[in-house]
């Protein structure tokens, strides 16, 4: 089960970031905390990562961050390289961690995020022009974003985690 | 290793795309003009929801700001037929001194269904694509004022980058003095998010807290007299040579509901809402 190339799993995947990406963009807005939209794609992605391992997990990283430069990005590969890197930095913490007590993937995600929003702000500075100030996005960007995903991951990882227990990802055709 | 080649190959992609891509491609394409439905029906039922807790929240200030509104339109209503008869003599007196009318401009209204979660980059997407005539680099307004210009457009959908974007620089000048000079670079301002600055001012030039900042239409994407913003306070840049100015935009980039894309009509007479690059033959009396 663990190194198949599932097809299905794949196009599941595919179908929740679309979901999560329009939720994001389109219903969350109108619903600010703190003026921060949450990015539930890379709640998803790390807890996906955190399940399945790094092969899989880096897989869907790049489906989430390819997701996301289509939608909302002016050029390709911003979230892509930031989705991905994170995808495996979860997988390999995910090795020392128990993966059936949620403060594990809660923790990941919340210094996850921190290591995203830096590749982002890193290559936008660099490739797209950004005038922020490091201590500033840190303090009023990064931050509060990592807290509300650190809540968040509470809703969303047993969800997932059931999920997979019950071979969601793995529909049989028979 | 695998991962350092991808982390080049991404990082080269990053660049090839920032720079040349001009379009979507067609796969791009197919997956956000299927999506656009979507995003506009969740996006209204956020509208209506936030409406509806923020109207039951504030019942009371909702039927006074309607009383004051209503008053406010009966006085707008009597102020526009005014300014229809004086939009008319106008166009009759250019007419009759020979000046000319190169440009006219029609708007096409857009529905805002999405914008960027991730704030790094300040973009909302519009119900309205390449199918409705919208192109690149096309002036977006509202009622209020400017909002940016049309940056990427799929079939049913554009992106649209606004003001805010501390990359989006627009020429402007300040429609009291309107003295030669005073124009400034208005773009984002990085660490009051929502605000804008007008940067490159001249030492000399004639600029007050309260002034209204309007487009210069120079640099030829945006027509020249739209309304930017209102300065909130005037102060010198870092190394102390020139002016710039804090800018409270008129249009609120965070309640964006409905907008109007700029399209140019070709070399025609009509009624217009704006005019650009006239040809200003002025002859000298006497």
């Amino acid at each position: 089960m663990e190194h198949k190339f599932h097809i299905t799993l794949y196009l599941i995947v595919v179908f929740i970031m679309v979901i999560m990406l329009v939720i994001q963009g389109s219903l969350l807005t109108f619903f600010l905390i703190g003026g921060i939209i949450p990015d539930l794609l890379l709640i998803i992605v790390v807890c996906l990562a955190f399940l399945w391992g790094e092969k899989r997990g880096m897989i869907v990283g790049l489906i989430g961050g390819l997701l996301q430069d289509v939608f909302f990005g002016p050029a390709i590969g911003f979230f892509l390289l930031a989705k991905m890197v994170s995808a495996l930095l979860a997988a390999m913490v995910s090795r020392e961690i128990y993966r059936d007590q949620i403060i594990g993937p809660m923790l990941t995600v919340f210094f996850v995020t921190f290591v995203h929003e830096f590749i982002v702000f890193f290559l936008v500075g660099f490739f797209w022009g950004n005038e922020i100030n490091f201590y500033f996005a840190l303090e009023n960007m990064f931050l509060p974003r990592a807290i509300y995903h650190f809540v968040l991951t509470m809703l969303f990882y047993p969800l997932l985690y059931r999920a997979e227990q019950r071979k969601f990802f793995y529909p049989s055709f028979k | 290793m695998g991962i350092l080649a991808l982390i080049i190959l991404f990082l080269s992609m990053i660049f090839f795309t920032s720079e040349y891509r001009t379009r979507y491609t067609f796969a791009e394409d197919l997956v956000l003009t299927g999506l656009s439905p979507v995003q506009g029906f969740l996006s209204k039922v956020g509208l209506s929801t936030f409406t509806f807790f923020q109207g039951m929240f504030d019942y009371g200030r909702v039927l006074e700001e309607n009383e004051v509104l209503r008053k406010e339109i009966a006085k707008r209503d009597n102020q526009s037929y005014q300014l229809l008869e004086l939009q008319k003599e106008n166009h009759r007196l250019r007419e009759m001194l020979g000046f000319k009318i190169r440009v006219e401009y029609s708007l096409l209204p857009a529905e805002v269904i999405a914008r960027d979660p991730s704030h790094w980059f300040e973009t909302i997407t519009i119900n309205k694509g390449y199918a409705d005539g919208v192109e690149k680099d096309m002036a977006v307004v509202t009622a209020s004022g400017l909002v940016g210009n049309v940056f990427f457009v799929s079939r049913n959908s554009s992106q649209v980058l606004m003001l805010t974007d501390s990359r989006r620089a627009v020429s402007a000048l300040i429609q009291r003095s309107r003295e030669p000079g005073t124009i400034g670079i208005i773009e984002g301002s990085p660490e009051q998010t929502g605000f804008l600055r007008m940067i490159n001012l001249p030492p000399e030039a004639n600029i007050q807290k309260g002034d209204t900042i309007i487009s210069s239409g120079l640099g030829g994407v945006f027509p020249k007299g739209l309304v930017i913003g209102h300065v909130l306070e005037v102060g010198k840049d870092q190394y102390g040579l020139l002016q710039q100015a804090l800018v409270h935009p008129a249009v609120n980039f965070n309640r964006l509901e409905e907008v109007f894309i700029v399209i140019e009509l070709p070399f025609e007479e009509g009624q217009g809402l704006f005019e650009v690059e006239e040809d200003e033959e002025e002859e000298n009396e006497g």
